[in-house]
């Protein structure tokens, strides 16, 4: 369990430290890598809850389709390389302040309801079969109407983005 | 293989699911003709959608003829009476929109196919929503509905307008989603269930008035705010109201606010049952939303615009009775029940002739409604009917929507029900002064450019707006009728 | 009991020198693997084209990419000024990185029987384990996950280059690697639904009756023809690549690269084929299955994988020999408009083959069902291009 802990302190540091730079920095390319890091490092924690497929499915869905869709259309329209300054409006203050504020809340309330809870060793592990299972009895009304959801946003997206 | 093998097959219920599948089909088959016959398709399509909803009532009828509550996946998707009642609302809801479209989308020759498919998915979406007692399937029916409305309020491509209506119903959507998910995980995270009957039951156990419990609760109540448009996060509604094709901002702020409507029923009354901390949320929530969405409402010289905020405040109509859902949970549902559906009626019938108005006219300003009497009379006078049910004057139905509300209140009884009783008071009064400027415009005004040119109404338009009008009317001289459905539409308590 | 045997019974310093052993020689043989795959490549393609080719370092030539190697470790490294330094430096390393971590979950060696789970463990230092880095329960999705991150090896140093020829190449590298996972997903899938399993150590071992149990066979080759085209699109390999087309883009995405970091993208390229193939002998050709003759047991598995793989080596060298690149728009035809419908009703075949085996369905009306089902798919099909067709001549002409 110590490797556990150590692994999980390291990595926090990294997403946070990440987590902080994507909004700090000043360029649009390095914020969208930050966030690639953010995503994988939550990845990583995934693992160590004993939850794989949750972990590559992270990766293969947010690192693999969603950033690189961010990154791809971030370098055709413009992906200017060095410093913009336009990136940070006047009113951060404002957004840090609030963003503070929501942290705190957010951070009583986990503490107050889990602070003392401690992880129990050797509980159950579900495996990618459970997960199917899951999908595919209990969801299966959700997941199917995914499958219209996406279908729908493919027809609006072309229509909306295709020249007249 | 052993993996595979230990799979069994959910029970589904067909019927139960019978009028999702006709919508889903009927959807599937608009896009496979659009594929077919190409530009030649274009003509039946409004004709197959219309006859695809109206085909999804079958269903319903045989469902609520036989009766019995019907569970799935252990009570996560529900069909019970309150399901039907809100589904036979969205499919008629959704066939007078189909009415309210076809000449406007026809003669904007925007995208028709594609434009019928979307709002056969957000009400499909719609469809789901009424039945979902599970917080994932809240979510994806919420998503459903939504994606496609976005687009559609973006649907006057060319328009800057639209575009910034599409934008920012997008961008503030996708906020409230993400606020709700988290809100989602909370409760997940205190519960362990995602379903609605076993959140009630472990919040039970918890007391439910943690710290996170009520972060977890508001959070996903937030987020339906948004949906619905309630102040103070309304800010999106106005402009997306107004720069949206017209038949979209009916489909908006009728269908899609219902559909929020219902998420917050059922999650009201089935899963949060810590009411010390919802009521005044909502007591609160509602008093804003009709007293700010009022007083702008009062301000606005365009009729688009005027309605938006209109519908914002008869929003928070709709709220009040979730404020005293703990005392008088009965009449409380009952009241936004009925008062969902006369709003349905008779802000659909203010949006048609607002269609037929401007189809002429070609503005959206109050001032294109001056003199309409003169030379569209029985427009004038349909629009008065439906004002006047807004403005909750009997014996057009919006009246007896208010009846409830007060009769919720006063079982609720108390000082704090008291005073959200004089405020919905207070802002009937105010309501009836902006109604009561359109009505002037239309009866005493000087004709809007002195072009007193009849106007034409299509077949399709009238007729949305005959069903509109006869509905109005008949639920307000008969409201046993609509009372009858509020009476019925009980939630189901299986599995709780 | 699932997983490698080496961690059955908790995990003790000689666990840890054996998984870091496993490790190095893992890495030590996919770069040796890599060196000679670059000559192989010089080599055969010279052949095909009646040429000599390296012929000087070594005999025939052998050591040509080691000197190679030395020389772009001695050469300066070159950076741009527009470059972003962070990311210029940073991408080729992601390139390797993900070409390596692919391979680790290949099983190279060990005798399988039929039974899933037991077999294919070798006896090192007196434990029993796999003949592979690692094999976790998600196994092949591993790879999936690793060739999604492989692009941002790509598409970062196109643009960290500052400089447009590497832009577009990199623009063009995330189109067809998108375009193409998709496909090759699902080959994947099929291969996962008959085996029941996602670990590659199980699929191995499903594999290990003969040759009519491999996945090339009870899967109907469809799989595998989509699996080895995405693949090969997947590596940016000839003909699909369009990502470093000489003739239009000077270099690609690595135009800007030079010295030990160019050499980086070089070795990531030639690595990311072996393991490719590795893994298509893995999850189609039965892995290290093959006879066992005489002598030492667990020798011959690991020859058999290698012969497997050194088959597929020729075919992608064969392949940038003899096939012209495509066009992008043919690319992007092929992509979506044969290989993914082409592997999404081989998938829906597949289930319903597994289906009427479990259920006992009549077969004459099953297999009737899935070819309506066909013919009415692929009429829509066909129609609704027809229809896109159609309407993009419209367009142009209109234009």
């Amino acid at each position: 369990m110590v490797a556990q802990n150590i692994a999980f302190g390291i990595i926090s540091g990294i997403v946070v430290f990440s987590a902080l730079r994507m909004v700090t920095t000043r360029n649009i390319v390095h914020s969208a890598l930050f966030l690639v890091a953010v995503l994988a490092g939550l990845s990583g924690q995934y693992v160590l809850l004993a939850a794989e497929f949750v972990a590559t499915t992270q990766v293969l869905v947010y690192i693999g389709a969603v950033m690189v869709l961010f990154l791809f259309g971030i370098m055709l329209t413009k992906a200017p390389i060095g410093k913009s300054m336009e990136m940070t409006g006047t009113q951060w203050p404002i957004a840090a302040g609030v963003a503070l504020m929501l942290g705190a809340v957010i951070l009583y309330s986990l503490i107050d309801q889990f602070g003392s809870d401690r992880l129990t060793e050797g509980g159950k592990i579900y495996r990618t079969a459970d997960v199917g299972d899951e999908v595919f009895s209990t969801y299966i009304i959700p997941f199917e109407a995914i499958s219209v959801l996406l279908l729908a946003a493919l027809i609006g997206a072309i229509v909306l983005a295709r020249k007249d | 293989m052993e993996a595979l093998l230990a799979f069994t097959r959910p029970p589904l219920d067909w019927h139960a699911l019978a009028p999702e599948l006709t919508l889903l089909a009927v959807g599937t088959i608009l896009t496979l003709v659009d594929i077919i016959w190409d530009e030649k398709s274009k003509q039946v399509m409004p004709t197959l959608a219309g006859v695809g909803l109206l085909a999804g009532l079958v269903p319903i009828l045989t469902l609520a003829l036989d009766g019995t509550d019907r569970a799935m996946f252990g009570g996560a998707y529900m069909v019970d009476d309150f399901a039907l009642v809100m589904k036979a609302l969205f499919l008629i809801v959704g066939y007078i929109i189909v009415l309210m479209s076809v000449d406007y989308i026809r003669d904007g020759d925007y995208y028709e196919n594609e434009y019928y498919t979307l709002m056969l998915t957000s009400l499909l979406g719609m469809l789901m929503m009424a039945s979902s007692r599970d917080l994932i399937s809240v979510f994806v029916a919420l998503e459903l509905l939504s994606i496609p409305a976005y687009m559609m309020a973006a649907w006057r491509k060319g328009g800057r307008r639209s575009n910034e209506a599409g934008l920012k119903y997008y961008l503030m959507g996708v906020f409230a989603s993400a606020i709700m998910l988290y809100g989602m995980s909370l409760i997940y995270g205190l519960t362990g269930s995602t379903s609605f009957s076993s959140i009630a039951s472990a919040m039970a156990l918890n007391d439910g008035v943690t710290a996170m419990s009520i972060l977890g609760v508001l959070f996903v109540l937030i987020g339906f705010a948004f949906k619905v448009s309630a102040v103070p996060f309304h800010n999106w509604a106005p402009d997306t109201y107004e720069g949206a094709p017209t038949p979209v901002t009916a489909f908006l702020a009728v269908a899609s606010k219902a559909a929020g409507m219902v998420a917050l029923i059922q999650l009201v009354f089935v899963a949060f049952d810590n009411h010390e901390v919802i009521q005044p949320f909502f007591w609160l929530i509602a008093a804003l939303t009709m007293t700010v969405g009022n007083l702008i409402a009062l301000r606005q010289t365009n009729i688009v615009r005027l309605l938006a905020y209109s519908g914002i405040a008869q929003g928070g109509f709709m709220l009040v009775p979730f404020a005293v859902a703990g005392q008088a949970s009965e009449r409380a549902l009952q009241a936004i029940v009925i008062y969902l559906i006369i709003y349905a009626f008779m802000n659909l019938g203010a949006f048609s002739v607002v269609l037929a108005v401007s189809r002429k006219t070609r503005s959206g300003e109050l001032e294109s409604f001056g003199g309409l009497f003169q030379y569209a009379p029985g427009l004038a006078v349909a629009m008065t009917i439906f004002l006047a049910a807004l403005a909750g004057i009997p014996p057009a139905g919006g009246w007896f929507a208010k009846f409830g509300l007060f009769r919720a209140l006063l079982d609720a009884g108390g000082a704090w029900a008291a005073t959200l009783g004089v405020v919905v008071a207070i802002n009937t009064v105010i309501a009836f002064a902006y109604y009561a400027r359109v009505l002037g415009q239309m009866w005493f005004q000087p004709i809007h450019e002195g072009d007193e040119r009849p106007i034409k109404l299509t077949s399709a338009l009238g007729s949305a707006l005959v069903i509109a009008l006869v509905a109005t009317m008949a639920f307000g001289i008969l409201p046993g009728l609509v009372g009858h459905f509020g009476e019925v539409a009980v939630l189901s308590t299986l599995g709780r | 009991m699932t997983g490698d045997p080496l961690f059955h019974d908790g995990v003790d310093l000689v666990d840890i020198g054996i998984m870091g052993l496993k490790v190095v020689v893992a890495f030590g043989f996919l770069l040796v693997a890599t060196m000679f795959m670059v000559w192989f490549e010089r080599k055969l393609i010279s052949d095909m084209q009646n040429r000599i080719g390296p012929n000087v370092a070594g005999p025939w030539g052998l050591l040509q990419t080691f000197a190679d190697g030395v020389k772009f470790f001695f050469k300066e490294d070159l950076r741009p000024e527009n470059a972003d330094p962070l990311v210029f430096r940073l991408a080729p390393y992601i390139s390797a990185v993900t070409a390596f971590l692919s391979f680790a979950i290949v099983p190279v060696g060990g005798v399988f029987k039929d039974v899933p789970g037991t077999t294919g463990t070798v006896n090192i230092f007196g434990r029993e384990t796999f003949l592979q880095v690692a094999d976790p329960p998600i196994g092949i999705l591993l790879l999936l996950a690793m060739s999604s991150i492989a692009v941002y090896g790509i598409m970062l140093a196109g643009w960290s280059s500052g400089s447009k020829y590497p832009l577009i190449g990199s623009v063009r590298a995330s189109a067809q690697a998108i375009s193409y996972e998709a496909a090759l997903g699902m080959s994947v899938v099929a291969v996962v639904i008959l085996a029941g399993t996602l670990s590659t150590h199980d699929i191995v071992a499903h594999q290990a009756g003969g040759i009519n149990t491999w996945f090339l066979v009870t899967s109907g080759v469809i799989p595998f023809i989509v699996f080895l085209i995405a693949a090969t699109a997947e590596l940016n390999r000839p003909p699909f690549d369009l990502v470093e087309a000489e003739q239009e883009l000077v270099g690609g995405f690595h135009t800007e690269y030079s010295s030990i970091r160019f050499a980086l993208f070089f070795l990531a390229e030639f690595m990311n084929v072996i393991t490719m193939s590795a893994i298509m002998v893995t999850l189609f050709f039965g892995g290290p299955a093959g006879p066992i003759f005489f002598g030492l047991t667990w020798f011959w598995p690991t020859i058999w994988f290698m012969s497997k793989v050194m088959v597929f080596l020729f075919i992608f060298v064969w392949f940038r020999a003899t096939l012209p690149r495509l066009r992008y728009d043919q690319l992007m035809d092929l992509g979506w408009k044969v290989l993914i419908p082409l592997s999404l009703f081989w998938l829906m075949f597949i289930s319903l083959k597994e289906l009427r085996a479990s259920n006992d369905w009549n077969w004459i009306a099953t297999y009737a069902a899935a070819a309506g089902g066909l013919l009415l798919g692929g009429t829509l099909l066909i129609t609704a291009l027809r229809a896109g067709d159609r309407a993009y001549q419209k367009d142009s002409e209109d234009a």
